[in-house]
């Protein structure tokens, strides 16, 4: 699975409870009330896991986390 | 001659005379109720059982069937939880992964008498008016109200355990309220609370608030009955105009978890109201006495501490009232060091508190962070009187100047008003001087 298709999962099966239907890659996740802050921290500790990455707290800020996109954007970037 | 006079029969003074009794020291301690009385206060965090098995009184508390803590759960506006167990981090010296919640007229009545089994005489009904002061200053006894007759007591020291009634800190003027804290309580016993799922009912549960610090406290007193109390900001608490009822409703439902749990609630008792709880007084010790428990300092009840302070601020003082009795100087100099070492471990607790209030979510990040879970933990369990010892506090604090430098930091927002510089009046390097106590 893609970056995008692994962050796009785990947002809408574990921290977008009761949305109906996809989570497109230019969604506003959290202008669209898709996550909270607690989900933004839920979020960081997934992907810390599962793509042994440590985020810098400093990275934790809008512009990263905008969308599916932008967050996968970020991790990519961070991968190499 | 007495040697020692305690004022108040709460928890400080009674397990106070219990150290002073198991150390041969002829102890009185003036109780101004009769007990049973209600007291708020009613969780524990798990280093008390220290204590408690210290004194002899761990297999009463067993026998008393109080409720079992194992852990706590906190419930934020978006109906998410996060929890921790006592059992994730061993204690040394203490054998059960789990706490007590309390009915506090049973526990403090059992103390009481624990005391008097030991040696101390316990006399109730009798109100201390004041501390007597000799003409070199140094407090020798009380005045004190038996029914209708005023009579002066002697003793070679006195200490206050008045809790909040803070007898020697009012009388002497050192009494400070917090400058940054100054919140309300409202609470009361209810049935029908639906406390959690199997595994969590009988936790602390705390439901976060949509106002600054407030919160709610969920604490299971026994099967049926529940403490539930409303904290928050006393200008949020003025907004009630007087109507408490209304208050406590509103604030019920803006969680909805809590609204949740209360859904079949019913009211049991007369809401009480706290306030004004947040002080500290400007010394513990001087010439003739020392203040402990809720009488030297209270913080805030969010993390249970007070019970816990509690009961080491009457250990470790019974150490430094034994050394004073076998120097005959009871001189401020002597009992010092106890303020010491109590004012470090308050202040741990003083910046934990802050730090947790001043942002939110970081707290329940820290919780679920593999790295600082069980250093979180460790500080809950309230085993931490040395500030060195606490690299979790260390690191919660850059995380908040992290989010506070950061322009579009997600967490920017959530921040509050409490200002988190350096904790006025306390260094650490004075606890290194301290020697340290028997453990």
């Amino acid at each position: 699975m893609s970056t995008q298709e692994v962050l796009g999962s785990f947002i809408l099966d574990e921290l977008a409870k009761g949305r109906k239907g996809k989570i497109s890659p230019q969604d506003d996740l959290l202008g669209e009330g898709i996550i909270d802050s607690l989900g933004i921290l839920q979020l960081v500790a997934f992907i810390e896991e599962r793509f042994n990455l440590a985020i810098a707290d400093e990275d934790v800020v809008i512009e990263n986390f905008q969308s599916v996109d932008a967050l996968s954007t970020y991790v990519d970037n961070h991968l190499a | 001659m007495n040697e020692v006079i305690i004022i108040g029969g709460g928890p400080a003074g009674s397990v106070m005379g219990c150290y002073l009794s198991m150390a041969g020291i002829k102890n009185v301690l003036l109780e101004a109720n009769n007990h049973p009385r209600a007291h708020v206060g009613e969780s524990m965090v798990t280093s008390s059982t220290r204590v408690y098995e210290e004194i002899g009184f761990l297999p009463t508390m067993e026998k008393e069937g109080f409720v079992h803590k194992h852990g706590a759960s906190w419930h934020d506006l978006n109906g998410k939880e996060a929890a921790i167990w006592f059992n994730e981090f061993h204690q040394e010296g203490i054998n059960q992964p789990y706490t007590y919640h309390v009915d506090r007229s049973r526990l403090d009545l059992l103390l009481l008498k624990h005391a008097q089994s030991m040696g101390t005489e316990v006399i109730q009904g009798v109100t201390v008016r004041q501390v007597l002061f000799d003409e070199q200053g140094y407090a020798n006894g009380v005045r004190a109200k038996i029914a209708d007759q005023e009579i002066d007591l002697h003793s070679k020291l006195v200490i206050d355990a008045s809790g909040r009634n803070t007898i020697i800190g009012r009388q002497l003027g050192t009494k400070k309220k917090d400058p940054i804290f100054n919140q309300y309580a409202v609470h009361a016993w209810f049935e029908n609370v639906t406390r959690g799922t199997e595994e969590t009912s009988e936790f602390i549960h705390i439901y976060f608030l949509p106002v600054e610090r407030g919160w709610v406290w969920q604490i299971p007193i026994n099967d049926h009955i529940t403490s539930i109390g409303v904290v928050a900001e006393k200008e949020v608490f003025q907004q009630s105009k007087g109507d408490v009822t209304a208050y406590f409703d509103k604030y019920v439902h803006s969680n909805p978890a809590l609204e949740t749990a209360m859904a079949d609630a019913v009211r049991i008792n007369d809401f009480k109201t706290e306030g004004d709880y947040s002080y500290s007084m400007d010394k513990f010790v001087g010439d003739g006495y020392m203040l402990i428990g809720d009488a030297a300092r209270f913080v805030d009840p969010i993390f249970s501490s007070g019970v816990s302070i509690a009961l080491y601020s009457a250990k470790y003082g019974s150490q430094y009232i034994q050394k004073a009795l076998e120097a005959n100087d009871f001189s401020e100099a002597i009992l010092k060091p106890y303020e010491v070492k109590m004012r470090a471990g308050v202040s741990v607790w003083y910046e934990f508190i802050r730090l947790y209030y001043k942002l939110l979510p970081l707290f329940t990040h820290f919780i679920q962070s593999k790295k600082y879970r069980i250093e979180v933990l460790r500080l809950l369990q309230g085993e931490v009187y040395d500030r060195q010892e606490v690299a979790v506090l260390a690191a919660m604090r850059e995380y908040i100047e992290t989010v506070e430098k950061t322009e579009n930091h997600i967490f920017r927002s959530k921040l509050t008003s409490i200002p988190i510089d350096d904790l006025p009046g306390f260094s650490v390097e004075e606890v290194s001087k301290v020697e340290k106590p028997a453990a």
